[in-house]
């Protein structure tokens, strides 16, 4: 049984925005989220990259404390998330409870920060926060890896399936893959899908370690990452939250609901090797697949929101990759750009974006692409603001681990 | 600490740490403020600290049977503390 599955809402917390408006204004005017690296009195001494794609304007949240207690400030992110998108998109609340709708989210490692305290109590044996050293006895449910798809189900009360996907930069891509997938053969009639995480300086530290990160605009935060720039010298960690809610066509027409596009394609592969290195043959086969799953030809995509966190290798890779498979027709943005690296919620972010850029009728630049690097230039950059519509858009996402993901979004069409 | 001194602080740490005000003293707490086990577990913890005693897990889970109104906590805590004058002595008996 083959379902169309529609986009009928979604909500973000970025480095650029948390409403629609602004974060289309600023992609419009190429207003970048990236700032100074926060001290916390423990890594950020030591990290060589001073940047990062930082959420500093102040969010409201309501939530009574029964909610709160369970949750670390990426279950925040994530609970504010999904109640925007709930709110928009108006399903009543007998569905929302009825096991027909379920949730797809996740976050790298659930809440570094409460983490970070649990480790306090190897250090602090004396201290007198609790009667067990320190951890709190709702650290784990705050910290444990599927917090924040737990945290969703019990504010909203959804008693659906639960997929809690945490495979770093592909997170959140295969959250909405999978509950594409949930809703086409059947499963459930509707899947709230995304990806958050909040601001954590170990998730520096470790690309910091691998020479991963950028540190040659320090000084200038706006002006990284730069991917696909000759310049370019790695990625940015950023923090942030997305979520889209899919569901069957029938059902949302009949509902009413407002639909914002459609999900027709996603794959999912891994490159069955090096856990690090990008690999070119297994992104090559991931865009072929979900290609194959869309059931269109590469000529039909028109824009390719591409991975690219501006590491040096990750971003050639990525654009032979997209040379072999489309050549240099569709559009190529590197979405990043404006906000460095969310982590688990980038796949969501960026299939928002996109998603604004379908509707608004516009591709925003890659932000920093002054010089392509001749390593990459086999590819269409975006390299101005333009006005050319979005039919149908791959978003790809690519993790640690050889995780490759390949979401085909298209725009609504009854 | 006299009985009405007790309720205060107990009142006090509901407002402070659970978003629960003024509770009346036989309210059930669960069906009436939405106070569930994890929160009786913190609640333990609180009065820990702010009686200065360590509960044995026995008596834990002994209370999470019999604190469901705050004047069974006080109940619970003036029977408590007795047995608590010489410091962590319910803890040696782990």
């Amino acid at each position: 049984m083959d379902r169309r599955v529609v986009i009928t809402s979604g909500a973000l917390i970025t480095p650029i925005g948390d409403s629609k408006e602004t974060i289309v204004e600023n992609l419009h005017n190429g207003v970048s989220g990236v700032k100074p690296l926060r001290e916390d009195d423990l890594l950020s001494d030591y990290i060589h990259s001073r940047v990062y794609g930082t959420v500093d304007y102040p969010i409201e949240y309501d939530f009574a404390r029964k909610y709160r207690k369970t949750m670390g400030p990426v279950s925040y992110y994530a609970c504010r998330v999904v109640g925007e998108l709930l709110a928009k998109a108006g399903l009543d609340r007998e569905f929302i409870s009825s096991g027909r709708l379920g949730v797809a989210f996740g976050s790298t490692h659930g809440s570094p920060s409460v983490q970070r305290k649990i480790y306090r109590t190897f250090f602090h044996q004396d201290s007198s926060d609790s009667g067990s050293g320190g951890i709190g006895a709702v650290d784990y449910l705050k910290s444990m890896v599927h917090t924040t798809a737990v945290n969703i189900t019990k504010m909203f009360n959804i008693t659906g399936r639960v997929i809690s996907s945490s495979t770093a930069c592909t997170t959140s891509s295969q959250s909405i893959g999978y509950g594409y997938e949930m809703v086409k053969y059947g499963m459930q009639d509707a899947m709230v899908c995304g990806g958050a995480d909040e601001y954590d300086t170990t998730t520096v530290a470790v690309f910091d370690n691998l020479l991963a990160c950028s540190t040659a605009y320090n000084d200038r935060p706006h002006l990284t990452p730069r991917p696909f720039d000759a310049d370019r010298d790695g990625l940015v960690v950023g923090e942030g939250a997305g979520a889209i809610l899919l569901e069957e066509y029938e059902f949302a027409k009949n509902r009413g609901a407002n639909i914002i596009g459609e999900v027709i394609g996603f794959s999912c592969n891994n490159n069955g090797g090096d856990l690090i290195l990008p690999n070119l043959e297994g992104i090559c086969q991931t865009i072929r697949l979900g290609l194959q799953s869309a059931g269109i030809g590469p000529q039909e995509v028109d824009f390719v929101s591409a991975h690219a966190t501006a590491t040096k290798m990750g971003d050639i890779i990525e654009s032979q990759a997209i040379e072999k498979i489309y050549g240099n027709s569709p559009a190529v943005t590197a979405l990043k750009s404006y906000m460095g690296h969310t982590m688990a919620s980038c796949g969501a972010i960026e299939t928002i974006l996109t998603l604004y850029m379908m509707e608004k009728g516009f591709i925003a630049p890659t932000l920093n692409l002054e010089h392509v690097d001749s390593r990459c230039a086999g590819i269409n950059h975006v390299r101005h603001l333009t006005y050319d519509p979005i039919h149908t858009a791959a978003v790809q996402n690519f993790a640690f681990g050889g995780v490759n993901t390949n979401l085909i979004v298209k725009a609504f069409s009854p | 600490m006299t009985r009405e001194e007790l309720q205060t602080e107990i009142c006090s740490i509901f407002r402070r740490q659970f978003d629960i005000h003024d509770p009346g003293p036989d309210d059930d707490l669960q069906d009436m403020h939405g106070f569930d086990s994890i929160d009786a577990i913190e609640l333990l913890i609180e009065l820990e600290k702010v009686l200065d005693v360590s509960l044995s897990q026995e008596t834990k889970k002994d209370a999470m049977l019999h604190i469901r109104t705050v004047n069974q906590i006080c109940d619970y805590v003036q029977e408590l503390m007795p047995r608590q004058q010489a410091p962590n002595q319910d803890a040696l008996h782990q």
